[in-house]
């Protein structure tokens, strides 16, 4: 009974000391006229001055603001139409549509804006096939608008997955009734499907205007070109603006970024505990039958096709394809020029051998260590309501608004600013802990949700049975989470691998993840790396996807 | 098998979340070898009382004990934690572990006593032998049909000797056919076992049927507590005659009281009954008689009204006439189709209770 009370202080309080350190420091040093570092720094607002007078910290906010509209304004309709027709209705090959779907979740987005600069730019593949047929070419991928579009088409799955879940929970009972009483397929799902979840909407449009203020990889290469900054890649350009690395610049954007997503974390909170609600009230999901589409299904079938070559097809085809090609252009047959030369560049390079090993560890190794603290946390707010229960609820909230970028950053500042901990700077253990903190809300959900499935009574049993509260824990919960735990293993595997803008900061001879150094052999111009190991990384979240789907891990709830 | 000082008292105990009061003070004794059922409407409480006795609900004050033994005391700040108290729980969803076959789910809390292995062994192959499961014991929960995870359930419960056995609703998951086998060979289990039960049911007739004594709750109190024919026969109060029993209620006004009987009115009707409770001539009163009390008579006669017949319905060992005095409905039991027509009801003076309200 002791042991288990200390052992769960313990976990919670070291849980609230990794979350809120960092953040703590980011705004300790917003605050000082010079980074922490330098001698004789006092405290101050000379930082936020020097960015609140800069103009270009007012168009990356504006620029950011138009992305975020821009997104919801594509993905919420799209989104929801798409958990419509994949959810309620007897589209034809659903089950393969479902898993194309959700491809932009787990490729890295830098991934993505590379593949749309090198299928759709301006020497891109699609733009050079195309030019003979349509004399100039009638796009420019590095407009804000492009960016604003395919952010729009890339975050459609976000706002799929909310909704097709809530759609699921309704019974096709009242569908039913709106056809009976003479609505077309199209009547049913503005009518009667859409609004009955619109709760579950509401939230993903929040979560997607949340994520808008939140996109690095995208901005970073998209708008590079023609000078488009958003707020997250203006924090990047800082990095050396005055010479010295400007941290505190940096932690006062960090801070006014925080200032606009914590709210919105707090609103997607109160409407997630609305949305279940509104759920709860529905109670147990009726009978479920598919709505027949009709005639209307192949119209419908060629949007979502239309959809997934946009978004899917076109900067992954590119992507594939630069990576195995040595040059193209007008009148070029692809196959002659085929390579594998950027792939043994890449094993050439120990730095980029380390990448590779790196990437791999710390999705399989780093990612079961992960899961295994999110359980422990998991474990001691689990059934419980008390202060405790409140912290760990307050540390897995707070840092969903502190993006990835600012994250690696801020544990960066704890590396070199704490005492101690210098030593682990250059280990993968600072890599490890920064992803563990940025993705501890993503984490949690699976855990949670794997806790909750098992029955309270089971527990109850074993406790009147006479076992110990630790003892129960052992013997009864543990035992029963444990496919959830395998299960949550592989999907953190897939996030870890995917995550690129976290290590940013954290990168150095040793910490090399392949995520972080196509950031920066980006901003070097070595293209055909980036191509190649893009590829790799795509590889890496296949196989986990091609696990994922082996074992029926649900990709969403 | 139990001893004779293992009596379970519970004392004015009071339960609350945050300012919903749950229990409101209540007490009463459960005797080596007695079954108890908690009756009562959803709501009521009932469930909260047998988890607050074994602990897994903290109720704010009052005393719990076994015996010797506190288990909860609320002036002494004592509260036994749920896997010191030694009593056995049958869970309403039996709360079986997916993860443990029927023997591994039995011999769990003797192996947390440290019971050697040989030991468990004996002991659960007895307990699932006199349960009809010796077969099963290599099966895990999913492989046993709702029957046999009850018996399993039940089982784990009193293989390490509770002096109480807790049964929560424990015939609420069968059908309702195997629910009237299921209760009488429970009720024999019981008796043969010479076990101290507490059991929570929401069923009158079940409740009737497996007890020694009946405490019925409403709204966290006792309303009324004793042998089932007691609780049938001569309840205290319109609601409890109302809980047991499937009942004829008809609502009128008091015309003439005399010697403890009452004559009530409604419209086009008139009868007398025992008056239970203080009250005038010309109050309100309900006026209730069960429905296998209720005679088809052949003509008039005392305590005779006439009544005009809307419907008869066959039930297979019996018929069900539906009669419409008014706005109202009365029903009565017989052994023949009745035809059309206004026939003649007699109502049992003794059988007619007066409730003034």
């Amino acid at each position: 009974m002791r042991t288990a009370a200390l052992s769960r202080g313990a976990v919670i309080s070291l849980t609230a000391l990794t979350v809120f350190t960092p953040i703590v420091l980011i705004f300790y040093q917003s605050l000082l006229n010079a980074p922490f570092f330098m001698p004789n720094t006092q405290l101050g607002l000379d930082a936020y001055r020097f960015v609140f007078d800069d103009p270009d910290f007012y168009q990356a906010f504006g620029n950011s603001l138009m992305i975020a509209t821009g997104m919801l304004c594509i993905a919420v309709p799209m989104g929801g139409a798409l958990a419509f027709l994949l959810a309620r209705t007897d589209l034809p090959g659903k089950r393969w549509i479902e898993l194309a779907v959700l491809v932009p979740v787990f490729i890295s987005p830098m991934v993505l804006a590379f593949g749309y600069v090198v299928a759709a730019g301006p020497v891109g593949f699609f733009t050079v096939w195309l030019r003979p047929l349509l004399g100039e070419t009638p796009w420019n991928v590095y407009s804000m608008t492009s960016i604003a579009l395919i952010a729009g088409l890339t975050h459609v799955p976000h706002v799929f997955l909310y909704s097709s879940s809530a759609l699921r929970n309704l019974g096709s009972d009242v569908e039913e009734a709106a056809r009976i009483s003479g609505a077309n397929p199209l009547q049913v799902a503005l009518n009667v499907s859409l609004p009955m979840v619109s709760p579950a909407l509401l939230y993903s449009g929040v979560l997607v205007f949340f994520l808008g203020f939140e996109i690095f990889g995208l901005p970073l290469v998209l708008g590079d070109p023609e000078g488009h900054l958003v707020l997250a890649t203006y924090l990047y350009k800082l990095t050396n603006k005055l010479g010295t690395p400007s941290y505190h610049l940096m932690a006062a954007v960090a801070v006014c970024i925080i200032a606009v997503t914590f709210p919105l974390v707090l609103l997607q909170r109160y409407l997630l505990k609305a949305a279940s609600r509104f759920v709860t009230v529905k109670g147990k999901a009726a009978r479920q039958k598919q709505l027949p589409l009709g005639p209307w299904k192949w119209l419908a079938l060629a949007l979502v096709l239309l959809w997934l070559w946009l978004t899917v097809l076109v900067p992954l085809s590119g992507i594939v394809l630069r990576a195995f090609v040595s040059y193209w252009g007008e009148g070029v047959n692809l196959l002659d020029t085929l390579t594998l030369a950027h792939f043994r560049e890449i094993f050439e390079q120990p730095s980029l051998v380390r990448a590779l090993i790196n990437s791999v560890l710390i999705g399989v190794v780093g990612g079961a260590l992960a899961v295994l603290a999110y359980t422990a946390i998991g474990l001691a707010g689990h059934r419980r309501q008390d202060a405790l229960s409140k912290v760990i609820d307050y540390s897995v909230l707070v840092p969903r608004a502190v993006p990835g970028l600012l994250a690696g950053l801020a544990f960066l500042w704890v590396f070199l600013f704490v005492p101690g901990l210098s030593g682990l700077r250059d280990t993968m253990v600072s890599i490890w802990l920064a992803y563990t903190v940025v993705w501890l809300a993503y984490g949690m959900r699976l855990i949670s949700s794997a806790l909750l499935q098992v029955g309270p009574e089971l527990e109850e049993a074993a406790r009147v049975t006479g076992a110990s509260e630790s003892r129960t824990r052992r013997d009864v919960t543990l035992p029963l989470v444990r496919f959830g735990m395998l299960a949550s293993w592989v999907l953190i595997f897939m996030i870890f691998e995917r995550e690129y803008s976290t290590g940013v900061y954290l990168l150095t001879p040793g910490t090399e993840v392949i995520g972080a150094l196509l950031v920066s052999l980006w901003a070097a111009g070595s293209i055909d790396q980036v191509a190649a190991l893009s590829v790799i990384n795509i590889s890496l979240v296949a196989a986990g996807l091609a696990i994922a789907l082996r074992f029926g891990v649900k990709l969403h709830d | 098998m139990t001893k004779p000082n293992n009596t379970l008292k519970v004392e004015s105990l009071c339960l609350q979340y945050g300012d919903n009061a749950i229990l409101k003070g209540v007490s009463f004794d459960l005797n080596p070898g007695e079954v108890v059922s908690l009756l009562g409407a959803s709501g009521s409480g009932k469930t909260t009382l047998l988890r607050a006795v074994a602990g897994l609900e903290h109720p704010s004050s009052g005393r719990i004990v076994i015996g010797d033994s506190v288990l909860f005391d609320g002036a002494a700040r004592l509260d036994l934690p749920v896997e010191k108290r030694g009593l056995g729980l049958v869970f309403q969803s039996y709360a079986l572990w997916p993860h443990r076959t029927v023997f591994d789910n039995v011999a769990y809390g003797l192996k947390l006593r440290k019971v050697a292995d040989a030991d468990i062994r004996q002991r659960v192959d007895q307990a699932l032998a006199s349960l009809d499961l010796a077969h099963l014991a290599e099966r895990f929960p999913h492989q046993l049909s709702g029957g046999q995870q009850q018996r399993v359930a039940i089982a784990r419960a009193l293989v390490y000797n509770p002096p109480v056995i807790l049964l929560d609703e424990p015939l609420s998951n069968l059908d309702a056919k195997l629910r009237e086998e299921a209760r009488s060979w429970l009720r024999e289990l019981i008796v043969t076992l010479g076990l101290s039960a507490l059991c929570v049911t929401h069923d009158q007739t079940e409740a009737m049927a497996m007890s020694d004594r009946i405490l019925l709750l409403k709204d966290g109190r006792i309303e009324q507590q004793g042998t089932p024919q007691e609780m049938y026969d001569n309840p205290a109060s319109l609601f409890v005659a109302d809980f047991m029993g499937n009942n004829n209620r008809l609502n009128g006004q008091i015309s003439e009281v005399r010697d403890g009987r009452a004559r009530i009115s409604g419209e086009g009707w008139s009868f007398w009954g025992s008056l239970r409770g203080d009250a005038q001539p010309g109050r309100a009163a309900t006026a209730m008689i069960r429905l296998e009390r209720v005679r088809v008579a052949d003509g008039p006669g005392d305590n005779h009204i006439a009544l005009p017949l809307v419907t008869s319905m066959f039930l297979g060992d019996r018929w069900e006439y539906l009669f419409h005095p008014g706005h109202t409905r009365l029903r009565a039991y017989g052994e023949r189709a009745l035809g059309a027509g206004e026939h003649w009801l007699a109502l049992p003076e003794q059988d007619v209770w007066i409730f003034p309200g």
